[in-house]
């Protein structure tokens, strides 16, 4: 069936199967491979992409119910060759170790930014609850977070 | 093989045209953070999927007149921080922001919770408090009402017909000098499936005693039910500290009665110790307890 979206600025018009998921069109049809498949049920938020604005689970979304709207992948962080902000800073405290949940992590964050450009501590964790990271401790992304709210 | 169809109506009107032709196959969707796991578990490869998320008129929360209205595909972020919820159905906003993750919340619906009826949907056990009610349509563009324990009637098991969505939840508002709150345990504080939860509704009286109280009890059986042990030990008592005892002891009791014999019970038992002292604390630990619930 049809589908008819915006991705990082670009609007897309697809012949999609009604049983795909956002991830698996993402991935396999745009080839924005940033995004990542984890666990495929909603624990892990590798997948995590932002849709009008709101974090969710690209593995829990079928396609076509991302009709009309507007999608953000880690893809349209970088702009012109330069890292975003929160790219930056995730680098420069070690906030990235084997990176795999890296995608998902900067889009929970980005998402949060872009609702609440001053998060508190507690509001960066609940942010990224739904992020698992086996490498980080998430302590340095926490910071890596603050360091971006703080520099504004 | 063949294909699996999405209609996506846009109002009412054409939800009930949906609604008129439809078979074994076909499947209501809603936020799709549960349906995405059957579709890919139980491989189903054909049938229609009615999407219900692009019918934005199904989409708000509002009072009218003794009733507080939330339509079928609001999402559990847009339930657990609006005023009317905090304020007129404490519970149904503390339990609606503990489902899931924030990626969850933003997607998952609250008809979607009730029609998959999970033992250990965290917004039914609220809504079973609050004496919620379930409006339905069907695909004559009938409308009726039901309550939550005529629709839910064991572990995923709901008494939708195919051709019936649910469009609205209805919740009494409470005038009375009231309190309410929610409380679960699962295995890690986020995404957590309920290993149990439960929601608790009181008033009070003049002197401040408990008066009428409403406790409900999710994943402790096929479906959240009222428990009537907890209420008893609640009624009439004044919100202080030897209370908390007292609903340990009955919420124990109430394990027993429920699970006694399953592999689960001597966890349970342990554990629901730690939620009465939770749900406890969010009851009574202000000292001015509220006008409305």
């Amino acid at each position: 069936m049809l589908l008819e979206f915006i991705v990082n600025g670009r609007g897309h018009k697809l012949e999609v199967d009604a049983r795909a998921r956002l991830l698996d069109v993402l991935r396999d049809k745009l080839g924005l491979t940033g995004t990542k498949e984890g666990c495929g049920e909603g624990e892990c938020g590798a997948c995590t992409v932002i849709i009008n604005g709101l974090a969710i689970n690209s593995c829990l979304v079928l396609a076509p119910q991302a009709n009309g709207k507007e999608i953000l992948t880690v893809e349209s962080l970088e702009q012109d060759g330069e890292l975003d902000r929160l790219q930056r800073a995730f680098i420069d405290n070690g906030a990235v170790q084997c990176g795999y949940c890296t995608p998902g992590m900067l889009m929970s964050c980005k998402a949060l930014l872009m609702q609440n450009p001053n998060p508190t501590e507690e509001e960066i964790r609940r942010a990224i609850e739904g992020n698992l990271c086996r490498c980080t401790g998430y302590t340095k992304i926490v910071r890596a977070v603050k360091e971006v709210v703080e520099e504004k | 093989m063949r294909d699996i169809v999405m209609k996506r109506p846009e109002n009412l009107e054409a939800l009930v045209e949906a609604l008129s032709s439809v078979n074994d196959t076909t499947y209501l969707l809603g936020g799709g953070t549960d349906f995405m796991i059957k579709l890919r578990k139980h491989r189903i490869y054909s049938g229609t999927i009615i999407n219900l998320t692009q019918i934005k008129e199904l989409n708000y929360i509002l009072r009218e007149k003794d009733r507080i209205k939330i339509g079928a595909i609001t999402t559990f972020t847009e339930i657990a921080s609006h005023p009317l919820i905090k304020q007129y159905a404490n519970c149904l906003a503390e339990a609606a922001d503990k489902v899931g993750s924030t990626q969850i919340r933003n997607v998952a619906t609250i008809a979607g919770n009730i029609a998959n009826a999970a033992p250990c949907a965290d917004t039914v056990t609220a809504l079973m408090v609050l004496d919620a009610k379930i409006k339905i349509i069907d695909g004559n563009g009938e409308t009726r009402e039901k309550s939550l324990d005529e629709v839910i009637i064991g572990s995923e098991r709901n008494t939708l017909e195919k051709n019936e969505a649910i469009i609205e939840i209805l919740i009494p508002v409470i005038e009375k000098k009231s309190k309410s709150a929610f409380a679960k345990l699962g295995s890690r504080t986020a995404v957590t499936i309920s290993k149990l939860n439960i929601a608790v509704v009181l008033e009070y009286d003049q002197e401040n005693s408990i008066h009428q109280a409403k406790v409900a009890l999710g994943a402790l059986g096929p479906k959240a039910f009222k428990s009537d042990i907890v209420e008893k030990a609640l009624l009439g008592k004044k919100p202080v500290e030897s209370l908390l005892l007292e609903l340990q002891e009955a919420l124990m009791e109430q394990v027993d009665a429920s699970i006694l014999g399953r592999g689960s019970h001597p966890y349970k038992r342990d554990a629901i110790q730690g939620l009465a002292d939770d749900i406890f604390y969010k009851l009574f630990a202000s000292t001015s307890i509220g006008g409305e619930v």
